[in-house]
């Protein structure tokens, strides 16, 4: 249903769709290192062991949200990969706007989604390489689209799509959008003049927090300060009592 | 490569009953050969050549000087303890991760014989998870590093006796 519309990019060739799965980010490295082609995306109705940075889960109800992953093998090296991961988070924000314009995301960094303050879309992205080499990544998005309610502990901090905007959101619509937005974004850091500038400037456009918002972060033994944007590489500086700080990759809390 | 550095490989190299060592990064290159017996004085670790260009010269006299004397003379450098020991170096400024998630059995230990290819750890920036591979296949001898601490690009992670 996918692959006619992804006609023209990396994604076309290759989709594989689960109804239930561990995690399609577990699924998509084994296959990636089984030598899956660049470009295979792993979709799933259901993930029984969704995972999240560190030891946090992703909550993943059958049918309700996308759980999606692929496969990419860029001609670069690690080092300057790592500013996908903000390109990622700016993917899913066009694709979101590009099927309602009236969402009002929120980026936080480095690619988390939030309405109103509360998460409908994480990234998780994971890198194998040598020192000069990616072999593959995988980049895991999860969106929590058609959810009407979420257990107790999470409704405080998560929200879907249709419980920001009161209508149903076509799943395989909204899939199309993000695999077309991020084959965009992927193209423009290969092969485009001034990508890495572009991410930087659309990312701070487009977070209310990078700037000036009062944030603790994990990192390094905990630390609390002002935001002061993205520094060249994409990591975020934060003004603490004791100087200015770089957070490498720690979770970022908003105050 | 500071003093603090050196002294620390030293330290280390005695502990691992290591009897010679070379390495080679970018124009610093460190020899470290340990006296065979007890018979040469106070001092049991020296330095035969440092060439660099930056402010190592200057530590070397000071680095020889500051070396403990030897409490008990060396053992004889074991078979397993010979050849340079292998550096794993990060690809990406990070942090550092020795398993797959908090709480969670490292995925190496000293003792570990690694094969390459097999991850040895995993370094984060913005929730980029980095897999780190071992490229030679030998016994993990140390981590150079501490579970949660941020790295910068390029520095060593583990060192490695590589098979011979």
């Amino acid at each position: 249903m996918l692959a006619p519309a992804l006609k023209g990019t990396i994604f076309a060739e290759h989709i594989h769709h689960y109804y239930k799965i561990g995690s399609t980010n577990t699924q998509a490295m084994e296959a990636a290192a089984a030598g899956a082609p660049a470009g295979s995306v792993f979709l799933a109705e259901e993930q029984t062991a969704g995972r999240g940075r560190g030891a946090h889960r992703w909550y993943s109800a059958r049918s309700l949200g996308i759980h999606c992953s692929v496969i990419l093998r860029p001609s670069l090296p690690p080092s300057e990969v790592l500013i996908l991961s903000l390109a990622v988070g700016l993917a899913v924000h066009d694709a979101v706007r590009e099927i309602d314009s009236r969402v009002e995301a929120d980026l936080k960094w480095p690619n988390d989604l939030l309405i109103e303050g509360k998460k409908f879309c994480g990234i998780l992205t994971e890198m194998n390489g040598e020192a000069t080499r990616v072999r593959h990544i995988v980049i895991g998005i999860g969106i929590n689209v058609n959810q009407a309610q979420f257990p107790n502990e999470l409704q405080s901090t998560a929200t879907s799509l249709r419980l920001a905007t009161g209508t149903e959101w076509s799943r395989v619509e909204l899939c199309m959008a993000l695999l077309k937005s991020l084959d965009r974004e992927y193209q423009d850091l290969l092969h485009g003049a001034g990508a890495r500038d572009s991410i930087l400037r659309r990312f701070q456009e487009r977070s209310s927090s990078v700037h000036g918002r009062a944030v603790s972060v994990e990192e390094n033994g905990g630390f609390q300060g002002i935001t002061e944007g993205l520094d060249a590489r994409g990591f975020l500086r934060v003004r603490t009592r004791n100087g200015l700080r770089t957070v490498l990759s720690g979770t970022v809390r908003l105050e | 490569m500071n003093l603090k550095e050196i002294k620390e490989l030293i330290e280390f190299l005695k502990e691992q009953e290591i009897a010679e060592f070379e390495l080679e990064r970018g124009d610093v290159k460190v020899r470290i050969k340990r006296a065979p017996d007890s018979n040469v004085q106070a001092q049991d670790t020296r330095i035969i050549a440092v060439q660099t260009p930056g402010p190592l010269v200057t530590d070397n006299s000071a680095i020889a000087a500051t070396s403990p004397p030897a409490a008990t003379p060396p053992k004889e450098p074991t078979v397993k303890a010979e050849g340079p020991l292998h550096t794993v170096r990060s690809p990406i400024v990070g942090t550092f991760y020795e398993s797959p998630s908090p709480g969670s059995p490292p995925f190496v230990k000293p003792g570990d014989v690694v094969e390459v290819g097999q991850v040895l750890c995993i370094v984060e920036a913005m929730k980029l998870m980095n897999e780190i591979e071992s490229d030679v296949a030998g016994e993990v001898v140390k981590r150079l590093v501490a579970n949660g601490q941020p790295i910068e690009y390029g520095q060593e992670l583990f060192a490695i006796r590589p098979k011979t």
